[in-house]
């Protein structure tokens, strides 16, 4: 177990550095040059080629990429992610503001996506081809089918305009999450509700399922106490995967509902070519994307007692 | 005699896939008492399972059922049954073991707590006494250590120990029918031989029907009672173990137990397989379903289905479906 989590860890951190020194590189050809543009807001119009040159010096902007890669890696490691192009804060003070709005936005998304998924997953299993199942799996086709923005303009016009029961925009309370909550849920759970069904399924059809009958227990009794922890590994590998999709939605989600989150910054970002802002972020994605398998991989360990075992041994 | 504890007549099971229909159970009769053995014997696919399980609603899911004919439990029509009821039925009077202990056993759930679990529902034992219980039928079916073995995964376990386990889930309910589909087929030969002998210490203390499904015909001579012959969902002969494995009157039931590799047998010399292969039961035709593969068919063997008739030999309860043989040996059939 140790060495294994040691080994995960380690390809991890690959990842990371892998990842961030290709963003980096990305970041860094995309069209635009930084000095001209801190130059620019520094001293507007009047910025001439000897400004933007010393800046371009200053910044270390003429080295190599692998040095400049370098030279940035070991100041975000120290926690300097730089400062924003457009905003001039320091981006860590950026995130500090940011990071808990996106966070909540996953977290709440997330538990919605888990809990709808799991119990209409059961119950398709439980109708099994009868005409609930038959309209979950549409239902799931048309969530997984369905684009954020186009989900979200639907809720706001049904619940927020229509309705009146939600606030429309901003971070207003507990109600104003309601709407960013289901909109980004609404295609893991979709995905996810998909994966319950088919893997209940498939676990029903296997001996250990006769087993269940066996010992008198009903149909449900067997979908939810031999079927159910079955499907654990598969739903909690895909849920991390669907989990970590759910970064992109963030970024047109947030934008929609008017939340100030990370995605949104990006956005921003990317229109201001703030490309410290943009690696910046783009680190947080990879570094979130990276801790998020590297906890589910685990979980799925715990999960299974023939992978617990592994670690006995 | 007593009500027999399982009982199926005329018993016609289609079973129906998205891609085939077959007819996997065509007209077998069988009864079995308190106290007795059944071996059941046939082919791969000759219907063992369905026979046995299907009454019982105990095929595997995705497969869609026809079932008609009669099948009780101690008196009671199990077709009639609520689902409720027949869980009832499954989890109180029956008890079964499967082939592959590795795959019956779901590797997700401790051994122990599923035995604790059945016997508390059963007996309504209170939580601690439920695993006193448990822990003693591991000991009985002679796993050792069972207190440690209580707290254990199916992965953790040898296949030996898990059909134990398997066998001790079985008897947790306190069944009065113990049905025991290819309990060895998947283990060691070593470990065969004990799974056997515990399966006949269990019949012997209980005094609980077994059904016993089996290729072994080593096993049918230890064990068994009664044994029934099947092929393609009928019964080609039935009769005492003795009776069938010694004065066998059926070319199949000849053909089979030729087959088998050393059982004495005055019919066996060296081993040979039945030639051909089990016909084709997705469509139902009349006469033998034997005598494509049959080395003295007659034409009048495709023509009428053979019914079953007592063999002659002194015991009724040796009967076979075929009537060139019986004609041979003189018995008059109608
Ligand atoms: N789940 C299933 N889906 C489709 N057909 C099935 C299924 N189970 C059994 N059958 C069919 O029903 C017939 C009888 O099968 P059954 O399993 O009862 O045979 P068996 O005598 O138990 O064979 P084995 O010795 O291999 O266990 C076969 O033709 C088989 O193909
Ligand atoms: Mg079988």
């Amino acid at each position: 177990m140790r060495r294994m989590f040691l080994r995960r860890a380690g390809l991890a951190l690959f990842l990371m550095l892998a990842a961030t020194a290709l963003t980096f590189a990305i970041v860094t050809a995309a069209p635009g040059n930084v000095a001209a543009l801190i130059a620019e807001r520094a001293a507007g119009a009047g910025a001439d080629g000897e400004m933007i040159k010393r800046i371009a010096d200053e910044l270390g902007l003429n080295d190599p990429l692998p040095v400049r890669y370098v030279h940035w890696l070991g100041k975000a490691v120290a926690g300097d992610l730089g400062e924003s192009l457009r905003t001039g804060k320091p981006m860590m003070d950026e995130f500090a503001e940011r990071i808990p709005v996106t966070a909540l936005l996953l977290f709440g998304g997330g538990v919605i996506a888990l809990v709808l998924s799991i119990g209409l997953g059961l119950w398709g299993a439980v109708s099994n081809g009868g005409v609930v199942d038959r309209l979950l799996h549409g239902a799931a086709l048309i969530g997984a089918s369905t684009p954020n923005f186009f989900v979200a303009a639907m809720l706001v016009i049904v619940f927020a305009v229509g309705l009146g029961w939600v606030p429309s925009f901003g971070a207003s309370g507990a109600t104003s999450w309601l709407l960013p909550w289901f909109t980004i849920a609404l295609f893991p759970a979709s995905v996810l509700a998909r994966v319950v069904r088919v893997n209940l399924q498939e676990a029903m059809s296997r001996p250990f399922a006769t087993t269940g009958f066996a010992k008198g227990l009903s149909r449900r009794g067997v979908l939810l106490r031999e079927a159910l922890p079955n499907i654990a590994v598969p739903f909690i590998t895909t849920f991390g995967a669907q989990f970590t999709l759910m970064i992109i939605g963030a970024i047109v989600v947030e934008r929609v509902f008017g939340l100030n989150g990370v995605g949104a910054f990006f956005i921003e970002a990317i229109r201001f070519r703030d490309f410290v802002g943009m690696q910046a972020v783009l680190t947080l994605f990879v570094v979130f994307f990276v801790s998020v398998n590297l906890f589910v991989d685990l979980i799925a360990m715990f999960a299974d007692p023939r992978l617990r075992r592994a670690r006995r041994a | 005699m007593t009500t027999p504890v399982y009982a199926v007549e005329n018993l016609i099971i289609d079973l129906y896939t998205p891609t085939v229909s077959v007819r996997a159970v065509d007209g077998a009769s069988f009864e079995i008492h308190p106290g007795e053995t059944l071996a059941i014997v046939g082919e791969s696919g000759s219907g063992k399972t369905v026979m046995t399980l299907g009454p019982l609603g105990l095929l595997p899911e995705g497969v869609a059922i026809d079932m008609r004919g009669t099948a009780r439990a101690d008196g009671r029509d199990l077709v009639a049954m609520s689902q409720s009821e027949l869980s009832a039925m499954r989890g109180g009077e029956f008890g079964v073991i499967f082939q592959d202990p590795m795959s019956a056993l779901n590797p997700m759930l401790k051994i122990g707590p599923q035995l604790a679990e059945q016997a508390r529902r059963h007996a309504g034992l209170s939580a601690a006494d439920a695993r006193k219980e448990a822990v003693s039928l591991l000991a009985r079916t002679g796993i050792p250590d069972p207190a440690d073995r209580y707290d254990r995964y199916p992965h953790e376990l040898s296949g030996g120990m898990l059909q134990r386990a398997m066998i001790a889930l079985a008897l947790a309910a306190k069944p009065r029918v113990l049905i025991a589909d290819e309990p060895t087929t998947a283990l060691d030969a070593t470990v065969q031989a004990q799974i056997l002998a515990l399966i006949r210490q269990i019949q012997k203390e209980d005094g609980i029907a077994v059904v016993l499904i089996t290729h072994d015909i080593g096993a049918v001579s230890v064990l068994a009672d009664r044994v029934i012959v099947l092929y393609a969902g009928q019964i080609a002969e039935e009769g005492s173990a003795i009776d069938v494995l010694t004065r066998p009157v059926h070319p199949y039931t000849k053909g089979l137990l030729a087959s088998v590799p050393d059982f004495r047998s005055e019919i066996s010399s060296g081993t040979r397989e039945i030639p051909g292969l089990p016909p084709n039961q997705t469509k139902v035709e009349p006469g033998c379903r034997f005598a494509e593969r049959c080395s003295i068919a007659q034409p009048s063997c495709l023509a009428r289905r053979p019914t079953l008739l007592p063999v002659g030999d002194g015991s009724v309860l040796h009967r076979a479906a075929c009537p060139v043989v019986l004609n041979a040996q003189g018995v008059a059939h109608q």
